[in-house]
């Protein structure tokens, strides 16, 4: 019986609000008006920008298959991974370069003081150093 | 898929009670304005290659979250945690005879003996007054049940809670006005 008159009581409560909603003042119900024709045109915007996007991806889509053919998966694969076996050789010949150029300076230097009259304990000494930093006379 | 039309005929049936109840929560026209014309515009960017069936649904929840960002932009942290806090409210101790407000307040708007003492429209203004004072889970329960006319499932969906709370705060919302109308002589 409490949830009958509960649901009753409320039933009339709601009635009275909706009289009250109805009578809304004419400005306010201007601008929902507004705000209603702002939201339809949001919603025809994106529409159409969803029709357009999915005309985009249909004609891509058709384009790829139809240059690629069956095989255009492999291609696609092979493709992508070249960049990285690119790149990746690349590095390797530059390390090899690299110590190569190291070993040969090491080996020049060597084949210098050795060929030189000068023993090789005189670059150690001191006043050596000395002599070969002063300009020349 | 809805039509154009199909939303905005669902739109112009919701925009006034949308308004409405943003006001009874926000208490400032402009904001609720501004909230109402957001939901609308939120729904129909997301949803509306939705079926229509499903609008009232999202809508509501829409407006639940578009008016908790505007308390939270507002940072007007009393009345956040006023609204959202009180599901006890103040009457659950004293004497007070529910059955007997609940027969007070049955047909109150239909007895001429009312008019005698406060016009109608003096009236519906006092339940609007009353319902914009209610504790806001409340407030939203009772609205969502019988004003826009979910079912118990729909609004404890919107709500993000049981059914089992959406009826004790119907049960609460309907017994305080009914109190609240009866303080204020409000009888048959």
């Amino acid at each position: 019986m409490l949830e009958t008159l509960e649901a009753r009581v409320a039933a009339q409560l709601a009635a009275g609000l909706n009289e009250r909603a109805t009578g809304v003042p004419h400005d306010i119900a201007e601008r929902l008006r507004i705000g209603r024709q702002q939201a339809l045109l949001r919603a025809r915007q994106r529409r159409v920008a969803l029709a357009a996007a999915a005309g985009v991806v249909n004609a891509g889509g058709a384009g790829a298959v139809a240059s690629l053919g069956r095989t255009g998966g492999l291609w696609v694969a092979l493709a992508s991974w070249l960049p990285l076996a690119v790149l990746i050789a690349g590095l390797v010949l530059i390390q090899q370069w690299a110590t190569q150029e190291q070993v040969m300076a090491a080996a020049e230097i060597d084949a210098v003081l050795l060929a030189d009259d000068l023993p090789p304990a005189a670059w150690t000494d001191p006043g050596f150093r000395e002599y070969l930093k002063a300009p020349p006379p | 898929m809805a039509t154009d039309q199909e939303l905005s005929d669902f739109l112009k049936s919701v925009e006034k009670r949308a308004f409405k109840r943003t006001v009874y929560a926000v208490r400032d026209e402009e904001a609720a304005l501004d909230i109402v014309q957001d939901s609308m515009i939120r729904l129909a960017e997301r949803y509306a290659d939705r079926p229509a069936a499903e609008w009232p649904m999202l809508f509501q929840r829409i407006m639940s979250n578009a008016t908790m960002d505007w308390f939270r932009r507002q940072k007007v942290r009393s009345a956040v945690v006023q609204n959202l806090s009180d599901f006890e409210g103040g009457d659950d101790g004293d004497e007070f005879d529910l059955l007997e407000s609940l027969q007070t307040a049955d047909g109150m708007l239909g007895a001429e003996s009312a008019a005698d003492l406060v016009s109608r429209e003096q009236i519906l203004l006092v339940i609007e007054a009353e319902i914009a004072e209610l504790p806001a889970r409340q407030r939203e329960a009772f609205l969502l049940r019988y004003w826009e006319e979910f079912d118990v499932a729909e609004t404890a969906e919107v709500m993000g809670c049981s059914e089992g709370s959406v009826k004790t705060h119907c049960s609460r919302a309907v017994h305080a006005l009914a109190k609240a109308l009866r303080a204020k002589g409000i009888t048959p």
